[in-house]
């Protein structure tokens, strides 16, 4: 937290932000201590005088020096903008929470009132409050910090909205802990971030409303005087004397700018907004280790590769350091193969797929010391040749359907697209491709729902329907990254029943990333099994149970219950848990988690070495025997 | 040990039935598995049983007496599928076992309290001052089964608790599931769309669908010889069960 304060100052914007309201805080409590007398001390034989050296900004009617006096003019106009901006944020507190406190049917009825509120403009609300509560300071301040009650209570609401959808409200709920108490310890924690900084922003607008309210003499009235006050005199002897209005004026803009500018470093510096402050990549590439030898298998060579990728890195930026989360990958993919890539979350299993298919964006970086489509190297720039091919060869696949499409457009037009694209078809006969592909996917009615948006086709005809578009080209190679694990079981057979028809009767070959063995080792020929970012075992499917090396490998499929799990053991764990991209330990990754660990496998990285036909493991104690035993005890790290 | 029964319960959302006049017993002690896919109306159920979402008809009944869904005792609990979002990411995980016990005790007893209900659910008592964020998917849900444990329920309705997390966590989560119940005698409703998870830990089992019960028996006469169309739908889904026997397009 502190950490992320600290943040804010690191922007030249931050620093200067944070230094002028600091400056207007101080001046705000000094001023009025040190310029009183100066400030009312009447010099009737000198009123009305323009800038000179006893006056820099000249004086008013009765002689009093208009730069003193808006000096100490701060305090009062920064106390009469806190004030505000306190009921302000009190009162929006009060709406924006009452829905939630009160229970459905009070709230709506609340939020109905606050929707109305907003619709006004905040001026007129300060006017009409300013009637009812009589024109002076105190008038002044209620209306305005009135007026700003509702946007607040608008965001308020919205936010607590946001958290009360969690489950962690519904499990304080289950447990007996009451809405007040649940308010207090749940919700508001977790909205405070972006309250307190439109609370600074209001801040600026408040003074502002004040400066306005009090230039229409609607706001503090005489003897007492704040900016607004100053700028109303001064506006009458503006051709007098200009600097009588031009002093309190420049006021008025710098605290202005200095809240509003405070609350939007603060807003970046805490991820409200934007996010800032990562160093961006070296751009000098490193140059590639190779500790893996050259794969030079009879199952690579031959001209029918799809993919063929060796040494795949991908480097993000980090806050300490550039984080690797695919360290070196080196597969192949050959026409009508159908290649599995299991592993857990942060293995990098998706971001390989990203990869190859182009779609790692700033500031991430790829590097490979081969990446080629079709005989095609992907790391050349991009170029038109390049995103035909990507285009038209290579379909992806990903895990959510219902956010691969655009909501507002016709399924046949998104699928029409593609072709208009990349093959340069008439609208009519991209159209007819489209209907076409979505009945080669097995949706019934094709020319009815080629008219519908993606909203009216059910989950796994989006996803049937995201696999026809990978179809609208002529794919050689289909990636697939957990294409079914949105979608209910019976639902997944029919997908993955059409993915491997596709691949059977086109000779498309096929990668399929999951985290489910299962469903990998029932549709893939080969199987490569991910960890912290690297291949540790690449072997045949239906080695997976019986014949896997790897320890990992092993654990994973034991893990998984299936319909002859024995019920009477306890399932196989694995203990601890992923290695963080961010520090991965030197040697095995795997290490600290295996059974079969020794002081070599904490030093040395075992590299994927040919273990029999088809079978490549990366691992010092492959196939050695393990005794499954049930960890008792989670450790829970803390970095 | 107690029995949670749902009687004739329907659970509308204006003109949409989620739930259809279900009638379900778990028994006391006893596992009882529900699955379905999605839009079944199993999460709905559940809902329904800890006040989550209004009954429209029927009666939901603990030991023959309405479910109490009000006040501080609550001897029915939950246990959500998403550990990401169950857990305040603000409090420590002691705070968050801490907040579901039941009141009336000194700081002290509920200190010892939630150090032994996170060594019950296996997580290092000494840690109860970190934030969920230092944890795992897996150790939340262990926080998150400790939790619903700390309001010392008779009767625990689990969520799809391991949907959410990757298999290499799902079995230790499983493994715990089991363990608790047999050790504390919990009855337990147990929702997953994953039959092998169901068949490990359930002794009975129900298939929902559309919102109504359409089979319900012992999990292994279930699964051996289900009576219901759509149950023997499910059990071919199932990735893995009988892949030879499965009707296959050739080219």
């Amino acid at each position: 937290m502190i950490r992320r304060w600290r943040s804010v100052l690191r922007t030249p914007l931050g620093i200067a932000a944070t230094a002028l309201t600091v400056a207007v805080l101080v001046l705000a409590v000094v001023a009025p201590i040190l310029w009183t007398d100066d400030a009312n001390a009447v010099d009737t034989g000198n009123i009305l005088a323009g800038p000179s050296g006893d006056h820099w900004a000249g004086t008013d009617n009765l002689g009093r020096d208009i730069l003193f006096r808006t000096l100490v003019a701060t305090r009062l106009s920064v106390e009469l903008a806190l004030a505000a901006t306190a009921i302000a944020v009190v009162a929006g507190l009060v709406l924006g929470t009452a829905g939630f406190v009160l229970g459905r049917r009070p709230g709506r009825l609340v939020s109905a009132a606050i929707n109305i509120a907003v619709a006004f403009p905040g001026i007129l609300l300060a006017l009409f409050f300013a009637v009812v509560f009589g024109v002076g300071a105190t008038g002044a301040v209620l209306a305005i910090g009135f007026a700003g009650a509702p946007a607040f209570g608008r965001l308020t609401q919205t936010l607590v909205a946001g958290i009360e959808s969690r489950d962690f409200i519904s499990a304080a709920r289950i447990a007996g802990v009451g809405r007040l108490r649940i308010l207090v310890r749940h919700v508001l924690p977790n909205i405070s971030e972006p309250l307190v900084v439109n609370a600074t922003i209001g801040a600026g607008g408040a003074l502002l409303s004040f400066a306005g309210l009090s230039f229409l003499g609607l706001g503090v009235q005489q003897p007492r005087y704040d900016w607004g006050r100053l700028l109303f005199d001064g506006i009458s002897s503006i051709y007098v004397n200009p600097a009588s209005a031009l002093a309190p004026g420049a006021a008025v803009l710098i605290a202005g700018l200095a809240f509003n500018l405070f609350g939007e470093s603060v807003a970046k510096g805490l991820g409200v907004g934007v996010v800032g402050g990562i160093p961006a990549l070296p751009p000098v590439v490193p140059t590639l280790v190779t500790d893996e030898p050259l794969i030079e298998e009879s199952h690579q060579a031959g001209t029918d590769l799809v993919l063929d990728v060796r040494d795949l890195e991908v480097t993000f930026p980090g806050a300490r350091g550039p984080i690797r989360p695919v360290r070196g990958v080196s597969f192949a993919v050959r026409r009508g193969e159908a290649v599995g890539v299991v592993g857990e979350s942060g293995s990098g299993k998706s971001l390989t797929a990203l990869a190859v298919s182009r779609l790692v964006g700033e500031p991430g970086r790829v590097d490979a010391s081969r990446l080629d489509l079709l005989g095609t190297d992907l790391r050349a720039r991009d170029s038109r040749a390049q995103r035909q091919l990507l285009g038209t060869s290579l379909a992806m696949v990903f895990q959510d359907p219902m956010t691969s499409f655009n909501p507002t457009r016709r399924m046949g037009g998104q699928l029409a697209e593609v072709a208009r694209h990349h093959q340069g078809l008439e609208r009519r006969s991209a159209l007819a491709r489209a209907v076409d592909r979505l009945r080669s996917v097995r949706i019934s009615e094709p020319e009815r729902r080629a008219r519908q948006y993606p909203h009216e086709f059910s989950g796994g005809m989006r996803q049937r329907a995201m696999i026809g578009m990978g179809l609208m080209g002529n794919p050689a190679l289909i990636i697939a990254d957990e294409p079914t694990t949105a979608l209910d079981v019976t639902v997944q057979l029919q997908v993955l029943d059409l993915l491997q028809a596709i691949r059977e009767a086109d000779g498309v070959a096929l990668v399929l990333i999951s985290h489910d063995v299962t469903v990998v080792g029932e549709v893939c020929d080969r199987v490569l099994v991910m960890y912290a970012g690297r291949i540790v075992e690449d072997l045949p499917a239906a080695a997976l149970s019986g014949e896997a090396l790897h320890p990992y490998t092993r654990a994973l499929v034991a893990a998984v219950p299936d319909m002859d799990t024995d019920l009477d053991q306890p399932l196989a764990v694995i203990p601890g848990r992923p290695v963080d991209p961010a520090d991965v330990p030197p040697g095995c990754a795997y290490a600290a988690r295996c059974p079969l660990a020794s002081e070599r496998c904490r030093v040395e990285d075992p590299a994927l070495v040919p273990a029999g036909p088809g079978h490549r493991v990366a691992c010092w104690h492959a196939g050695e025997p393990i005794d499954i035993e049930i960890a008792d005890r989670e450790e829970v790290r803390v970095p | 040990m107690s029995e949670l029964r749902f009687d004739d319960v329907t659970v509308r959302y204006g003109h949409l039935t989620a739930v259809d006049r279900v009638s379900l017993t778990v028994p006391a002690g006893q596992v009882v598995g529900l699955v379905g896919e999605s839009g079944s109306g199993k999460s709905t159920l559940a809902r329904a049983a800890v006040g989550l979402a209004p009954v429209s008809g029927g009666r939901i009944l603990l030991d023959g007496r309405p479910v109490p869904t009000r006040g501080r005792r609550r001897p029915l609990q939950m246990v959500f599928q998403d550990p990401y979002s169950s857990l305040d990411p603000r409090m420590s995980i002691g705070e968050s076992v801490a907040e579901a016990l039941p009141p009336g005790r000194s700081r002290d007893e509920r200190r010892a309290e939630v150090y032994r209900l996170l060594e019950l659910v296996h997580l290092d008592p000494g840690k109860a001052a970190v934030r969920p964020a230092l944890l795992s998917g897996g150790q939340r849900q262990r926080v998150a089964l400790a939790r619903a444990l700390a309001g010392d329920p008779q009767v625990v309705i689990a969520d799809e608790i391991t949907s959410a997390l990757d298999v290499s966590i799902q079995g230790a989560v499983l493994n715990l599931v089991r363990e608790l119940q047999r050790e504390l005698g919990l009855s337990l409703l147990f929702i997953s769309h994953n039959l092998a998870v169901v068949r490990y830990v359930a002794s009975h089992v129900a298939v929902m669908r559309g919102g109504v019960i359409v089979e319900e028996g012992p999990t292994d006469r279930v699964l051996a010889d289900p009576g219901h169309d759509y149950t023997r739908e499910l059990l071919a889904a199932v990735p893995g069960s009988t892949p030879s026997s499965r009707p296959r397009r050739t080219p």
